[in-house]
């Protein structure tokens, strides 16, 4: 087995270029090539067979907590695309094999930067907010009834109406977080993919783990303490102004109902960062949806036919039309999100992240751009301008990227014939220790040095 | 939410050629299928916020004042008259209550209004640690028997059980709530200064909701008078009367649409809970308060017994505002909350403008 260590053209670390590595995947020796293909910054294989491929991907995949991901065109990649934890396929000069093994697929080889930077960011970001709302959410929802427990000598009374418990989580909260998760972007694309370190997060499961989880569900108990507790301690002893008692269950059940309706959707307001007409339409369809099934349950005309079923006739009406129940219910709204919008505001004020920087930054030039047309650009984006520009520069090629392996037939032909590589070994030992200057140059002033000795 | 696989085949046109073109797998360009749609992007600036929390403090603080101020403006008084202390005056009827007992125990509370009661005043009863939001008791109720439907009358719901039947007849009004009918009478009479006894007046309509009383519930029609149209049923196992003898001087407030009854048919949703039990209207003129200062006394006809679940009975009277009832608990806390806000708007501020990442443009690491 040899491994080459060869000095890449920035020389600031080293491919190993791997000839004959068969013997690399055997047992013993698998560790070992692992931990210094993992020091470099990038490796060749070339000559693999596709089980090698597999191989190589599974070794990364046991050893390593990472997520690997593997691209490739042809019939001899499936192997190594079904492996790998995502697999893209590229459709193309190979056929559709590798097309149809894949996860994902596209036409050109460029198209990964997008697939990774652009979706699989937004993706990500989407999937940990849904994650995030929808057990906050239902927290709020449940725990009220734990507390309840204690004042109704827990014979698991419910606190709302069984049909709110029912529609609850399919009508009225469903559509906008729904919307939130397809539409929802923190940075345009083309911010996504001049600052490729917005990837990060990704990368260190920064935006849901363990302790983000653990925080949605502190903030879920927290609504709900605040939910039941509020309309507890107002409505005991609460009248209308015609006398009548506040107390009764069905009010009760009413305004803690419309309170968490409209705190969730206070809630996903805030968490949704990206307003499409689509959310406008989604987030108050749902609250107008629930107060126009509200009505229409507690109305007469139902009840009048089913009357065991839609026994909270007139509670709507009586409930909502006491300005007390509105003071509890806006009372509790505040007392919910005021702490979560002062949290956030200090998280971006004092620690923002990279994305809230960009995203900043990125409203700013919209809003210079917006009265002078594009005359302002040029002026509001000075500051920016810098930065962009070097992330353009950049574009050609992300330099980051840890890409899989590409099979391309015509280069391991010309490596393996070694007609570029006709030197001795004392010469490869020379450069294993050289750092700096383009490695093939180096080899072509040798050859060349080498073929005038010769013509000598 | 996964990213949609682009698949692109732009340059594919050109390879294929001919007259039969090739459909192109290129996705729609249009602003919903590229995620392009216009959207507004807000960002939690200290320009939105911090006015925010400022608005809140300044809107919710006076806010609690006037809520604060009129509660503390309307006059409550309470009185429990359940005869737990040996001394009290209903301490024998309330040791010596037995199920079958035919002669009502009565006994007479006195008490003292320190201050004038103006405009209507209404007078509660209260009860403490009982619990009718447990949920068996909440479903054991018959929705469409209360409604008045026939047949429901003569064959209750299952739900009812164990106050379905009694006698091989069914129960009307059925079920755990109607059973537990609260039937103390309480009467209260002002003590003149020269010694007389006069009578309130107590007017007992007008106590339930107005859906309740004409809509939910309905006497069983076919004959106007009740007797005959309960005649197949029984009355409840703990009650003494009959439902349709529960007043029967006004024909709209017998049977099942009792106001008495309504009102306690509208479970409380907290252990300790009072429901409304007469009004007394407002004197003619204005001038007179309702209930002047001075010695009462409440009579009780002592019906209902408490002591076996360590439950209190409590009467209580009070006036009305806008608002409802006396209610602190609203006032101080949107004062408090108000002040808070303020107060974390404040500190906010302060942080803002000392650790304040203001030029959040300056410096994009790349």
């Amino acid at each position: 087995l040899k491994i080459l260590l060869t000095p890449n053209v920035r020389g600031n670390g080293y491919f190993p270029l791997s000839v004959g590595q068969a013997h690399a995947l055997e047992a013993d020796m698998e560790r070992e090539f692992l931990e210094t293909a993992c020091a470099c910054r990038a490796v060749i294989c070339c000559r693999v067979t596709p089980l090698q491929k597999a191989l190589v991907v599974e070794l990364v995949k046991q050893h390593k907590k990472a997520v690997t991901l593997a691209i490739g065109d042809g019939a001899n990649d499936v192997s190594m695309i079904k492996t790998a934890h995502i697999g893209v396929g590229i459709s193309g000069q190979e056929g559709i094999q590798a097309v149809l093994a894949s996860d994902y697929s596209f036409s050109q080889f460029r198209f990964l930067q997008r697939l990774l930077l652009v979706h699989g960011r937004w993706s990500y970001l989407r999937m940990c907010r849904f994650l995030c709302y929808f057990f906050y959410k239902n927290f709020a929802f449940t725990m009220v009834h734990f507390w309840f427990g204690f004042f109704c000598g827990f014979s698991a009374q419910t606190v709302y109406d069984q049909y709110f418990i029912t529609l609850y989580n399919i009508v009225y909260t469903s559509l906008p977080v729904l919307a939130m998760g397809i539409f929802d972007q923190d940075v345009p694309e083309q911010r996504s993919l001049e600052y490729p370190k917005l990837y990060e997060p990704g990368q260190l499961n920064l935006l849901f783990n363990k302790r983000e989880f653990f925080i949605c569900i502190a903030q879920g108990i927290y609504t709900s303490v605040v939910l039941f507790f509020i309309p507890y301690g107002v409505l005991s002893y609460a009248t209308q102004s015609n006398g009548v008692p506040l107390a009764d269950y069905q009010t009760f059940a009413v305004t803690t109902a419309t309170a968490l309706v409209i705190v969730v959707s206070v809630q996903i307001a805030l968490d949704t960062g990206y307003w499409t007409a689509i959310n406008h339409f989604f987030i108050w369809g749902s609250l107008g949806t629930y107060f126009t099934i509200l009505f229409a349950m507690h109305s007469s005309i139902l009840f009048n036919i089913f009357p065991k079923q839609f026994h909270f006739l007139g509670s709507a009406y009586n409930t909502l039309g006491q300005p007390v129940v509105w003071l509890t219910i806006a009372l509790a709204t505040v007392i919910c999100i005021a702490p979560v919008l002062a949290f956030r505001f200090l998280k971006l004020d004092l620690k923002p992240q990279l994305s809230d920087t960009v995203r900043y930054t990125q409203l700013v030039l919209q809003k210079k751009r917006k009265p002078g047309g594009r005359a302002g650009r040029g002026v509001g984006g000075a500051g920016v301008a810098s930065g962009s520009t070097l992330g353009r520069l950049g574009r050609g090629g992300s330099r980051r990227s840890g890409y899989a392996f590409a099979h391309q037939e015509g280069f391991g032909e010309l490596i393996t014939s070694g007609k570029n590589m006709r030197l001795s070994s004392l010469a490869l030992a020379t450069f294993a220790s050289r750092h700096s200057g383009s490695w093939i140059d180096t080899l072509r002033r040798k050859k060349h040095a080498n073929s005038t000795d010769k013509t000598r | 939410m996964m990213a949609s696989s682009y698949n692109a085949k732009d340059e594919d046109a050109v390879g294929s050629g001919g007259p039969g073109a090739v459909k192109s797998k290129k996705p729609d360009n249009t602003a919903f299928k590229q995620q392009r749609l216009p959207a507004w992007q807000p960002i939690l600036t200290a320009g939105t916020v911090l006015p925010a929390f400022f608005m809140i403090g300044l809107i919710f603080i006076p806010i609690g004042i006037g809520l604060l101020v009129t509660s503390n403006n309307i006059k409550e008084f309470e009185i429990d008259y359940t005869g737990v202390d040996m001394f009290s005056p209903c301490f024998n009827c309330s040791q010596n209550y037995s199920w079958n007992s035919t002669s009502a125990c009565t006994c007479s509370v006195p008490f003292t209004l320190d201050q004038p009661f103006e405009s209507n005043v209404f007078m509660y009863y209260g009860l403490s640690n009982f619990y009718q939001n447990h949920r068996r008791y909440v479903k054991s109720r018959d929705d469409s028997q209360l409604n008045g439907d026939k047949s429901s009358l003569l064959n209750p719901s299952k739900e009812c059980e164990p106050y379905r039947t009694s006698d091989k007849k069914s129960i009307a009004p059925c079920g755990a709530i109607a059973n537990s009918l609260f039937n103390d009478t309480l009467e209260l009479f002002y003590i003149h200064p020269n010694g007389s006894r006069i009578t309130i007046h107590l007017v007992k309509t007008g106590i339930a909701w107005w859906t309740d009383k004409h809509v939910k519930f309905r006497n069983p029609g076919g004959n106007n008078n009740l007797s005959i149209v309960f005649q197949e049923t029984s009355k409840p196992v703990n009650w003494h009367k009959a439902v349709y003898e529960l007043d029967p001087s006004d024909p709209e407030n017998n049977g099942f649409i009792n106001e008495d009854f309504i009102v306690w048919m509208r479970t409380a949703a907290l252990p300790t809970f009072r429901k409304l039990y007469r009004i007394i209207q407002k004197k003619k003129d204005n001038m007179t308060p309702t209930l002047p200062p001075g010695n009462y006394s409440l009579e009780v006809t002592y019906n209902y017994p408490v002591r076996s679940f360590d439950g209190r009975k409590r009467m209580i009277l009070s006036t009305i505002s806008w608002m409802g009832g006396k209610n602190p608990f609203l006032g101080i806390a949107y004062i408090t909350v108000g002040s808070v806000c303020f107060f974390l708007g404040v500190v906010l501020l302060i942080i803002h403008h000392k650790y304040g990442n203001r030029n959040n443009n300056a410096d994009i690491p790349n």
